[in-house]
């Protein structure tokens, strides 16, 4: 999976665009590096994940995890373009309650 | 009036979920690097309605990657056996070589703390208990694979006495072609 972290919008939204599989192989690597982004102070970060078909526990632990280190350091996160088998996968794991949308960009 | 559903991981040796007469078998070293590539294996000729676009095969792999991680723990002289049948519905048995679930009974506490702290809306506890952290869990392990799987095995989902074999069912609405 790639991503790439687009500049800020009018909104003060950082956009981080997904692409590809959000697997065990791949997933690790997004956290750190999202973690990281939000340590060194990232305030709105939007994640777009309408080029992502796969998704599996690997990937939703990598958004559990951003979602708990934005609430600490007070980031605020939105998501958008989930669909098919990733929304199926954080629905059933009640993941996706949690994940504030927006409409696809 | 809401009510509050638990499912629970369940222990039972001679669950009828268990009984490999008829099913195909495949065996599998325990490489962490080819964990889809085997999922992809053994569903080569799955049939379409079974596979919910990329679900089944995510939900496969999740029990692959169990025994290989964590039971197996990617030691390469130990195997994963896996049987299973796609007609009717799909159905696996995977068993690996490690010494068990030791933390079954633990994890369906978590569970239940963490589902009881959805059903209160009280979502600081739940984000708190979104991933189950156990004695071997590392930062790569999403924590949260089996919440979906009780749910997704709609027949069932058992683990046999020793915990290091797990048997589960999905069924389909709309059967096979």
């Amino acid at each position: 999976m790639e991503w790439m972290i687009h500049a800020r919008d009018a909104g003060g939204f950082e956009n981080v665009a997904l692409k590809g599989d959000c697997d065990l192989y791949s997933a690790p690597a997004f956290a750190k590096a999202m973690l990281s982004h939000i340590a060194e102070g990232a305030g709105r970060l939007r994640f777009d994940l309408s080029g992502v078909d796969y998704l599996d526990s690997t990937g939703v632990g990598a958004i559990i995890r951003i979602l708990q280190e934005a609430k600490k350091r007070g980031c605020e996160l939105r998501f958008s373009g989930i669909g098919g088998t990733p929304r199926k996968v954080l629905k059933m794991s009640n993941i996706l309650a949690l994940m504030r949308e927006d409409p696809r960009p | 009036m809401k009510r509050l559903i638990i499912r629970k991981l369940i222990v039972d040796e001679r669950n009828e979920l268990f009984d490999a007469q008829g099913m195909r078998y495949a065996e599998f070293p325990s490489d962490f690097s080819r964990i889809r590539e085997f999922t992809a294996l053994v569903l080569a000729d799955c049939p379409a309605v079974f596979r919910e676009g990329n679900l089944l095969e995510q939900q496969l792999s999740e029990i692959i990657k169990n025994g290989i991680k964590h039971g197996n723990r990617s030691d390469p002289a130990k195997r994963l056996r896996v049987w299973y049948d796609l007609r009717k519905r799909a159905r696996f048995i995977v068993e690996d070589e490690g010494l068990g679930f030791v933390g079954l009974d633990d994890w369906n506490e978590f569970f239940r703390k963490r589902q009881t702290a959805l059903f209160d809306e009280d979502f600081d506890t739940f984000l708190a208990l979104a991933s189950y952290r156990g004695p071997s869990s590392d930062d790569e392990d999403g924590g949260n694979s089996l919440i979906a799987a009780l749910e997704y095995w709609n027949g069932g989902m058992i683990f046999n006495g020793a915990k290091n074999k797990v048997g589960v069912v999905r069924w389909f609405a709309r059967g096979s072609d």
